[in-house]
């Protein structure tokens, strides 16, 4: 047993082996290397195999080429020293099968000559081997003699030899025939019918075939693919085609070498190609097993793996006709024509480049590929234990950003753990609508949870791995230094600071300098310990267990617990938002809850807090903020500077963010509020702030407004009880004659700074609640600024002007006018 | 993790990497590991005047550890969400 | 990328065998990525996101793989101040796979054979190249790896010209003992406030 589950039975043991061994099923390539050479040594598959006795038609004269195209014609094949480099093809067949398939049997039709080359051939193949015994007798040659020679430099070059999948047939090429050329057409549309009647395929080569097939046992060659001719890249052959000549090769080159290598030019799947290197063994019954050749259905597909149709971008000329043969590049118009020439130069330099660097392909196989990777993953999977039941929690605190991220701007997931969805939710409830503008760019990302659960699965594998080794480096045998393992999760250290000893030494003056400097501190500290409780409460959440069914005493039991566990986290999360501090009047420090609420993250808690506590706490809430919107930073910095038309722009942000994060919550609140809470709430207004300056702010106005709309809504719904409306008016003609006298100055600013839609808002109502003698009280106030912005608003564009007096007319209409009326 | 999670959403973003040795790539960002090893595509060299080394290469695979900045779009970044990740972290 | 699953069996298993069920679930959701994802008649496959960048860097050796097609590659290595410039990379797996295959999978690295290698310098306003001919490259060592562009690789940016090796080394000598002065002094004035250096400054330049 070989450490990858190979096969390891030596091929000598293995005669009656199977089809077409993959690489990885060889125990040691390099033995296979040296048994494929010693094969191209026996002769016997190389030639005979394929030969088709047209060589015998070749004209003699017409050898002119022969060197060019095959590569230094018999010295090279004759000195086996050289067969190495000379037969190594495979790099290029790969990629250009398909043209050599359509080359092979345009051979076959149209060039009843071949007899030089057969001698050629004969002569590039020694000594045919004539029995079965081929593959034990010991190689002639072994590959390695090179390396006795001191001087020697391998090169590294891929031996297609070596994975025994090498399906494609090269086909020697008529070298310099001058005999009339078929069109690609012509040649396409023989080849269709040819396929048409594929049984009858190998023709007269076919006694030769079984002949040899029969005696030689190579499971190198199944399909008996011959080893040894040169591969003609497909620009090259296009440009034979075209010019009628196959031109000398490029000078520089080693012999042998084909001198282009491109991708496949013609498109499409080369349905003959795979046909013929299968027919063969097919069409021979009484052969052994091994010569059965694989499934025509994997095989095919295999070999569209390796092979892809070019994208069509790689066409040779585009925009031009596609040029197929000499005449018709007559019948172009010269621009066409240089054009055509030019993008020919062009594509020619890019392909002698791809092909100095094409020399070593096919070393590593796309199949090869996939094994590494997937033994990695095999490899990283088993180190963590069974992940198929990874802990979506871990995965979650691991991973949290990313997963989160990509649900909310991704598609939705349908996964089977799916935990996220209530997160996702959390953010998006956030700050609204999070998924303009990224709706679709992200969907195909998390498309596939599957396939991101393993994601994860290989990443905590991987951290696993990681986790293990407990020393700092490692020494393994045989490598070449220290392996270390400062890794991800434990990252080297860039930073050393020496931390001055506690007990002795100066402390930096602490105890008694910078005290906002500490309340900061502990502000901060408040806020953290908010959102760790809010956290824990938002997982507690996602772990509810179902609602237990009747007389399941465990599942009644498991929710009890569950909601005193909950209930526990809410008194942490109160305690940690310190709304229950006592309210030190005329303190110089602000109350911990306002202070809290003073900072971004504080404001940005409140949704997400709102949806995790109850009634009462809400109410507290609103309360606190209510009492103290004084001394509240958006409400407290709000007032503009004198000689400032407006607040610094760090103040607005504040606001703007305050508008959004906080109000929606209090909003919500108010709007199911009782009335008596806000009679109540009105009253701490008046009671407990300076109501002139809080209604100069957008955030204090806000608050105004939520209130008087509230109880207007319940007056018309017919909830009010007299008295509590008697109550209500009360406090109402307080904060009306409170405010009258600034009721001008609590607009931001002139008439065309910004927007003031949040103050015609609070006019209206106000309006709707005031008496009639209030409203014309009302309109007396504001006359000046209605006025202004209506003759404002003619001079602006026709859409902002009608948003201004869609403003004015909310007021407007509150105290039942409009601004028709105004003309 | 957090960071290896907080690159992971930026891929096939524009990105534009600082290098130790002071060298600005821009480049669309293919993937990243835990080690925080990136793979860009597409790539341009700001200084290429005074960095020529890499004029002519397209794509790149650089590691984690010589990295000193990554410069990223603003609007790919959750800062909320980013907040709370690291609250999770601890 | 190739693309993979877990499950295939090693080698050449015919890719049309029914897969395990959980497999065949798969597929549906494998044709909803999008239209970047090539439809595959083969099995459910692991998307290239897969993978971390280790292994994505199998997709960088030599062999043409399927859409979107790439031209075969130029690579160079650099270490970042003096870039090795080489024509061939590959995975040092394709080589050590014979050899010592346990090593290279445990510990994910992409260790590299350059074949071919020209080592480019420059110093100045010059530039020379070097033959070196092959490395073998610890992956670990790597800094950075960058796919040459066919196309762009000709066009050498107008600023630097080429010089004889000799001149551009001296050069480049000067210039490194100059850097390597001023790295110094920044460094022990950087450790002075706690800053560990890093590389001590060798391996960067």
């Amino acid at each position: 047993m070989s450490f990858f589950g190979f096969d390891t039975t030596l091929p000598r043991d293995r005669q009656q082996g199977g089809p077409a061994r993959g690489f990885f099923e060889n125990p040691d390539p390099f033995a296979e290397v040296a048994r494929a050479q010693a094969l191209e040594d026996d002769d016997g598959i190389d030639f005979e195999d394929t030969y088709d006795g047209l060589g015998d038609q070749l004209d003699d004269d017409q050898d002119a080429f022969n060197d060019d195209t095959f590569g230094g014609g018999d010295t090279g094949a004759a000195a086996t020293g050289n067969v190495g480099r000379d037969f190594d093809f495979f790099g290029t067949t790969a990629k250009v099968a398909d043209v050599i398939g359509e080359e092979q049997v345009r051979y076959a039709l149209q060039n009843p000559s071949a007899a030089p080359l057969a001698a050629q051939q004969r002569a590039a193949a020694p000594a045919p081997a004539t029995t079965a015994t081929a593959a034990t007798t010991t190689a002639k040659r072994t590959g390695y003699e090179k390396y006795s020679d001191p001087g020697y430099i391998p090169d590294l070059q891929a031996k297609s030899s070596v994975w025994g999948v090498s399906q494609k047939k090269p086909e020697p090429i008529p070298a310099a025939s001058r005999r009339p050329m078929m069109s690609l057409e012509e040649v396409e549309a023989q080849m269709r019918q040819r396929s048409q009647a594929a049984p009858a395929m190998p023709p007269q080569s076919i006694p030769q075939h079984m002949a040899e097939q029969a005696y030689l046992p190579h499971p190198q060659y199944p399909q008996g693919v011959p080893e040894g001719f040169p591969a003609i890249p497909p620009e090259y052959l296009r440009a034979a085609l075209e010019k009628g000549v196959l031109p000398p090769g490029m000078p520089g080159l080693p012999p042998g070498i084909p001198e282009l290598h491109g991708g496949p030019v013609m498109s499409g799947p080369p349905p003959m190609h795979i046909q013929q290197n299968q027919l063969p063994p097919q069409t021979l019954p009484p052969q052994g097993p091994r010569h059965a050749g694989p499934p025509p259905g994997p095989r095919q597909q295999q070999q569209q793996q390796q092979m892809p149709p070019p994208p069509s971008t790689r066409g040779p000329n585009g925009g031009l006709p596609v040029i197929t043969n000499p005449q018709q590049l007559m019948h172009l118009t010269e621009e066409q024509r240089n054009a055509y020439l030019v993008e020919d130069a062009k594509r020619a330099k890019r392909n002698h480049k791809i092909f100095l660097l094409s020399r070593g392909n096919g070393l590593m196989t796309p199949q090869d590929k996939n094994f590494i990777t997937r033994i990695q993953l095999q490899q990283l999977v088993a180190a963590a234990g069974n992940v198929a039941d990874a802990d979506p929690e871990a995965v979650l605190s691991e991973d949290f950003y990313y997963q989160v991220y990509s649900q909310i701007r991704g598609a939705p997931r349908q996964h089977p753990h799916q935990p996220l969805g209530h997160f996702a939710q959390t953010y998006l409830l956030q700050t609204g609508n999070r998924l303009g503008g990224h709706g679709n760019r992200r969907a195909f990302q998390s498309a596939d949870n599957h396939m991101q659960r393993m994601q994860q699965q290989v990443q905590r594998a991987v951290e696993a791995a990681k986790a293990k080794p407990k020393n700092k480096q490692l020494i393994i045998e045989g490598s070449l230094g220290k392996i270390s393992f400062s890794n991800a999760k434990a990252p080297k250290h860039m930073l050393n600071i020496k931390r001055p000893d506690s007990s002795e030494g100066p402390r930096p003056k602490k105890v008694q300098s910078d005290l906002s400097l500490s309340d900061r501190k502990s502000i901060l500290t408040n806020i953290e310990s908010v959102y760790s409780a809010l956290m824990a409460m938002e997982d507690m959440e996602r772990t509810m267990p179902p609602p237990p069914e009747e007389g399941d005493s465990e599942a009644i039991q498991e929710h009890m617990e569950w909601r005193q566990k909950v209930h526990s986290l809410n008194q942490k999360l109160w305690r940690a938002l310190k709304v229950m501090e006592p309210i030190v009047p005329n303190s110089t420090t602000p109350h911990p809850f306002i202070a809290f609420l003073s900072y971004p993250k504080g404001k940005k808690a409140i949704p997400r807090i709102f949806r995790h506590i109850d009634q009462e706490q809400r109410v507290t809430i609103l309360t606190m903020i209510v009492v103290h919107l004084d001394s509240l930073d958006v409400v407290r910095l709000a007032q503009p500077g004198p000689g400032e038309a407006q607040p610094s722009v760090a103040v607005r942000e504040s606001i703007d963010l305050f508008s959004l994060a906080v109000m929606p919550s209090l909003l919500g609140y108010v709007n199911e509020a009782p009335f008596n809470i806000i009679i109540g709430l009105l009253g701490l207004v008046i009671a407990q702030t300076h109501v002139q300056s809080v209604a100069r702010t957008k955030v204090g106005l806000g608050i105004l407004t939520m209130l008087l709309s509230r109880a207007e809504i319940v007056k018309e719904a017919g909830q009010a009880a007299e008295r509590d409306w008697q109550q209500w008016v009360e406090k109402f003609n307080v904060l009306f004659d409170t405010l009258e006298p600034s009721l001008a100055d609590i607009f931001p600013g002139a008439i065309n700074t910004g927007d003031d839609m949040y103050v015609w808002q609070f006019l209206a109502a106000v309006g709707i609640g005031a008496s009639p003698e209030q409203q014309q009280r009302l309109v007396i106030a504001v006359k000046d600024r209605v006025m202004e912005t209506v003759g404002y608003s003619k001079t602006l564009p026709a859409d902002m002007a009608s948003l201004r007096l869609g403003n004015v007319n909310l007021f407007m209409r509150a105290i039942g006018l409009d601004v028709e009326l105004l003309g | 993790m957090l960071f290896f999670s907080f690159f992971k959403t930026l891929t096939n973003q524009t990105v534009t990497i600082e290098l130790k040795n002071d060298i600005r790539i821009r480049g669309i960002l293919k993937s990243v590991d835990q080690y925080l090893n990136i793979k860009l595509d597409d790539i341009e060299v700001l200084d290429l005047d005074k960095y020529p080394h890499l004029s002519s290469v397209k794509s790149m695979f650089i590691r984690g550890s010589v990295v000193r900045y990554v410069m990223l779009p603003r609007s790919e970044v959750d800062v909320g969400l980013l907040e709370d990740a690291t609250r999770r972290g601890e | 990328m190739e693309r993979l699953s877990l499950n295939e069996t090693a080698g050449n298993a015919p890719p049309q065998q029914p897969q395990s069920q959980q497999q065949q679930h798969r597929q549906p959701q494998q044709n909803a990525l999008g239209p970047s994802a090539p439809t595959t008649s083969g099995p459910p496959q692991l998307p290239p996101q897969m993978f971390t960048t280790a292994a994505q860097l199998l997709d960088l050796t030599d062999t043409r793989f399927g859409p979107p097609r790439r031209e075969e590659t130029d690579w160079c290595v650099a270490k970042l101040g003096s870039i090795r410039y080489g024509r061939r990379k590959r995975p040092l797996q394709e080589a050590l796979a014979y050899h010592k295959p346990r090593l290279r999978w445990r510990n994910l690295v992409a260790n590299l054979v350059l074949q071919d290698t020209i080592e480019r310098i420059y110093a100045g306003k010059l530039y020379a190249d070097v033959p070196r001919g092959i490395f073998l490259v610890r992956g670990e060592n790597v800094l950075l790896l960058g796919e040459v562009d066919l196309d762009r690789e000709d066009d050498i940016p107008t600023t630097v010209t080429k010089a004889p090796f000799e001149e551009v080394f001296e050069l480049k000598k000067k210039e490194d003992s100059k850097r390597k002065q001023g790295d110094k002094k920044r460094h022990s004035e950087l450790q002075a406030l706690g800053f560990e250096p890093e590389h001590s400054g060798e391996i960067l330049f």
